[in-house]
C-alpha cells in the first residue's frame, strides 16, 4: 500500500464517520429549532386570539360565534369545557389531508381558557409541512457538500502524489540503481522539498562514505599484496644463500626444501591475491585481438610434458575463434581451467577441449565434488588437501568471466567435471 | 664484472650481494635514485639491478638517464610491481629484462650471465665449460665437438644449472624457470628428475663427464 493512500484512506473514514454522526444530529438539531420556533408563535397566537377575543366580550352571542369561528376555522378549534384546569399542552398529530390525500403533521397547542366566566379549549394549530421540506433542503445541501469535499480531496491528493512524490521516486529509482563497484558517484537534484533534499543528501552521504570505505578497502588489499612481496623476497634469498653451505647436512636440506615450499605457497597466494584485486580495480584495459584455438594450444604444449607423468590422454577439438578481450586475463582465465583439469584428474585420465560456435568447454575424469558446487568458485575452497592449490584458481576465473561478461557454466555427470564459458 | 644493485631494501641487497659474489662478479650498491645517478654518471656496469620503486624516486628516470647519457650498461628490472605497463615503459626505455619479486637468486643470476654475454660477447654467443660447448645463438650442445641431441627443456635446464656453476639449485627455482607459471603443478609430478636424468643419460653417453649432483631432497648442483 503506497503511503498516500494510506494518509488518504485515514482522512476518508473521518470524513465517513463526521458524515454519518453530522447527518441525523443536524437533522434533529434543525428539527428541534423549529419545533421550539413554532411553539412559541402558537403560544403567541393563542394570546393574541384572547386578546382579541377581549374586544368581543360585550357580544351577546359571542357563544354562539365561537361555535361558528370553531365549525369554520382549520386551525383554531375552541369549545367549550366543564372543567376550569388550567392546561396547556403542545402536541404533534397527523391529520388526513383530502386534497394531497395523505396524513399531515401538525402541532398544536391547547390550552384551557375563560371567556366571559366560561371555561373552554382553545386549540391552535400550525402544519409543520414546510419546516420538514426546510430540514431536508438543509440536509440534502450538507450531503452535496461532503460529497464535494471528498470528491475533491481525492482529486488534488491524487494528483499531489504525482507531482509532490515524484523526487522520491527517483531517488528511489537511483539507489536500486546504483552499484558500488560500477557506478561513478550518486547524483541527485534539488527538489525544493526539505524532507526530499534532507533524503537526497543523506543518501549521497551514505554513498560516498560506503565508496570512500570500499575503494580503501580495495586499495588496501592491492597494497597489502605489493607490500608483502619484498619480504618474500628476502625470505626467499635468504634461502637460496642458506642452501649453498657446504656442511649442510641432509635435515637441514629437507628443513630448506620445506622453507622453500611455504614460501613458494606464500609467493603464489600473494600472487593471486594481488591479480583478484587488479582484476576488481579494472588493471587490465588493453583489449586485444585473440585467436583462442591458437592461443588453447600453445597452453596445452607448456603443459603437456608435466601432463604426460600422469599420462593424461587429451582430446582437443578447437575451431578457430577471434574475441577482443586483454591478452593476460585470456591466458590466465584458460590456463586455470587448465591446470584445474590436470590437477583434479585421476591417473591415466582425459581432459578433453572443445572449442565451437563461441563456447568452450574443458572436461576432464576425476571424483565426485565433495564441497558445495556453489562454494566451488569461492575464494579459498578447496577441494580435498592439495597444499600446492592456493584456492584461489577458480575464483579467478569467476573473476574474469564476470569481468568479461562471459557466462560461466559447471557440471559433473558420469565422472567427468565440465566448465563451459560462453564467450 | 661490475654490478650495481640499486635497491632499497638492506636486506634483500645483502643476500643479493653475497650471492653474487661467488660468481665473481664485483657487486656496488645505491640505495637511493641520488646514489644511483652519481654511480652511473661515473662508472660503467655490465648490469645494473634496478628497482622501480625507490625512496626517493622512481627506478625508471635512471633508465631515462642512462639512455640520455648513451650508456650501453645491461639493466634488469626488479620490482614488487608485477604490472604490464611498467615492464613495457621499462623494456622501452632500454630495460634488457623484468624480474619481478619475488624471484629466485639463481634465476637472478641467470639472467644476469644471459644480459652480461649479450652485451660483452656480441656475435661470439658461445658457453664453454670444459668438453661441453653451448652455441646460445643455434641452441645446440655439443661435447667433445659431437653435437648432443637435446630436448628444448632439457637444454634450457643445462643452460640455467651452467650459470650457476657450483651452486645448489633448488627444484622450485629449477620448475619455475623451466615452467613459468605452469610450475604450480609440477609439485604433483616428479617433473623435474625425469627431465634430468634424461638430460644426464644424454650427456654421459656423449662422454660427458657427470657433473650433475644432487642435494638431498632440495635440488641440483653443476659442479666443474
Amino acid at each position: 500500500m503506497r503511503l498516500l493512500q494510506v494518509s488518504i484512506r485515514s482522512l476518508l473514514l473521518y470524513a465517513f464517520v463526521l458524515v454519518l454522526i453530522s447527518i441525523p444530529v443536524s437533522f434533529y438539531s434543525v428539527r428541534t429549532i423549529l419545533k421550539e420556533e413554532v411553539d412559541e408563535s402558537l403560544l403567541l397566537h393563542t394570546n393574541q386570539f384572547l386578546q382579541h377575543i377581549k374586544k368581543f366580550e360585550s357580544l351577546d352571542d359571542l357563544e354562539t360565534d365561537l361555535t361558528v369561528l370553531d365549525q369554520l376555522s382549520y386551525n383554531i378549534k375552541i369549545k367549550p369545557i366543564d372543567s376550569t384546569l388550567n392546561t396547556k399542552e403542545f402536541q404533534t398529530i397527523y391529520l388526513y389531508d383530502s386534497m394531497e390525500q395523505e396524513q399531515r403533521p401538525f402541532r398544536q397547542l391547547s390550552s384551557s381558557v375563560e371567556i366571559k366566566g366560561q371555561p373552554y379549549l382553545l386549540t391552535i394549530r400550525m402544519s409543520l409541512i414546510g419546516n420538514d421540506e426546510l430540514v431536508f433542503a438543509i440536509g440534502s445541501v450538507q450531503i452535496l457538500l461532503i460529497v464535494l469535499l471528498i470528491a475533491g480531496l481525492l482529486m488534488i491528493n491524487r494528483s499531489l502524489n504525482k507531482k509532490l512524490w515524484k523526487p522520491f521516486y527517483r531517488i528511489l529509482e537511483r539507489l536500486k540503481a546504483y552499484q558500488l563497484d560500477k557506478s561513478e558517484s550518486f547524483q541527485t537534484e534539488e527538489t525544493n522539498i526539505v524532507e526530499f533534499d534532507d533524503l537526497n543528501r543523506t543518501a549521497i552521504h551514505l554513498m560516498e562514505r560506503n565508496r570512500k570505505i570500499f575503494l580503501e578497502q580495495k586499495e588496501f588489499i592491492e597494497n597489502a599484496s605489493h607490500e608483502l612481496q619484498t619480504p618474500l623476497a628476502i625470505f626467499q634469498s635468504k634461502l637460496d644463500n642458506l642452501m649453498q653451505n657446504p656442511s649442510m647436512s641432509e635435515s637441514d636440506a629437507m628443513t630448506i626444501a620445506e622453507l622453500e615450499e611455504t614460501a613458494q605457497r606464500m609467493s603464489r597466494l600473494n600472487k593471486n591475491l594481488l591479480l583478484l584485486s587488479k582484476i576488481d580495480n579494472e588493471q587490465f584495459g588493453a583489449l586485444h585481438d585473440i585467436e583462442l584455438s591458437k592461443l588453447i594450444n600453445s597452453l596445452i604444449d607448456n603443459v603437456k610434458s608435466i601432463a604426460e607423468e600422469e599420462e593424461i590422454n587429451w582430446n582437443v577439438k578447437l575451431n578457430p575463434l577471434h574475441i577482443k578481450a586483454n591478452q593476460t586475463l585470456t591466458e590466465i582465465l584458460l590456463t586455470n581451467l587448465i591446470h584445474n583439469a590436470i590437477r583434479h584428474n585421476v591417473n591415466g585420465g582425459k581432459v578433453s577441449i572443445l572449442l565451437e560456435s563461441k563456447t568452450l568447454t574443458i572436461s576432464n575424469t576425476g571424483k565426485a565434488l565433495q564441497m558445495n558446487q556453489d562454494k566451488m568458485f569461492e575464494r579459498f575452497s578447496k577441494e580435498g588437501v592439495a597444499e600446492n592449490s592456493t584456492g584461489l584458481g577458480l575464483a579467478i576465473v569467476k573473476k574474469i568471466c564476470e569481468s568479461n561478461h562471459y557466462s560461466l557454466s559447471y557440471e559433473f555427470g558420469k565422472g567427468t567435471h565440465t566448465f563451459s564459458i560462453s564467450f | 664484472m661490475k654490478i650495481l644493485i640499486v635497491e632499497d631494501e638492506k636486506e634483500l641487497v645483502k643476500s643479493m650481494v653475497q650471492f653474487l659474489r661467488q660468481e665473481s662478479y664485483v657487486c656496488e650498491v645505491a640505495y637511493t635514485e641520488r646514489e644511483a645517478n652519481e654511480k652511473i654518471l661515473i662508472f660503467d656496469y655490465d648490469c645494473i639491478l634496478l628497482d622501480i620503486s625507490l625512496p626517493d624516486g622512481n627506478g625508471l628516470k635512471i633508465l631515462q638517464k642512462l639512455k640520455e647519457n648513451n650508456k650501453t650498461d645491461g639493466v634488469i628490472i626488479i620490482t614488487a610491481k608485477n604490472s604490464m605497463d611498467d615492464k613495457i615503459k621499462g623494456l622501452n626505455l632500454g630495460a634488457d629484462d623484468y624480474l619481478p619479486k619475488p624471484f629466485y637468486l639463481p634465476e637472478l643470476s641467470a639472467r644476469i650471465s644471459a644480459v652480461v654475454r649479450r652485451k660483452r660477447f656480441d656475435g661470439n654467443n658461445k658457453l664453454v665449460c670444459n668438453e661441453i660447448a653451448v652455441d646460445l645463438l643455434g641452441k645446440t650442445v655439443s661435447v667433445k665437438d659431437k653435437p648432443v641431441d637435446l630436448t628444448r627443456k632439457e637444454y634450457d635446464l643445462l643452460i640455467f644449472l651452467m650459470a650457476n656453476k657450483n651452486r645448489v639449485v633448488s627444484k622450485n627455482a629449477i620448475a619455475e624457470h623451466l615452467s613459468g607459471d605452469d610450475a604450480e603443478l609440477l609439485d604433483k609430478f616428479d617433473f623435474i628428475y625425469s627431465h634430468i636424468k634424461n638430460m644426464k643419460k644424454k650427456m654421459t653417453e656423449a662422454g660427458c663427464e657427470d657433473y650433475i649432483k644432487t642435494v638431498y631432497g632440495l635440488g641440483y648442483k653443476f659442479t666443474a
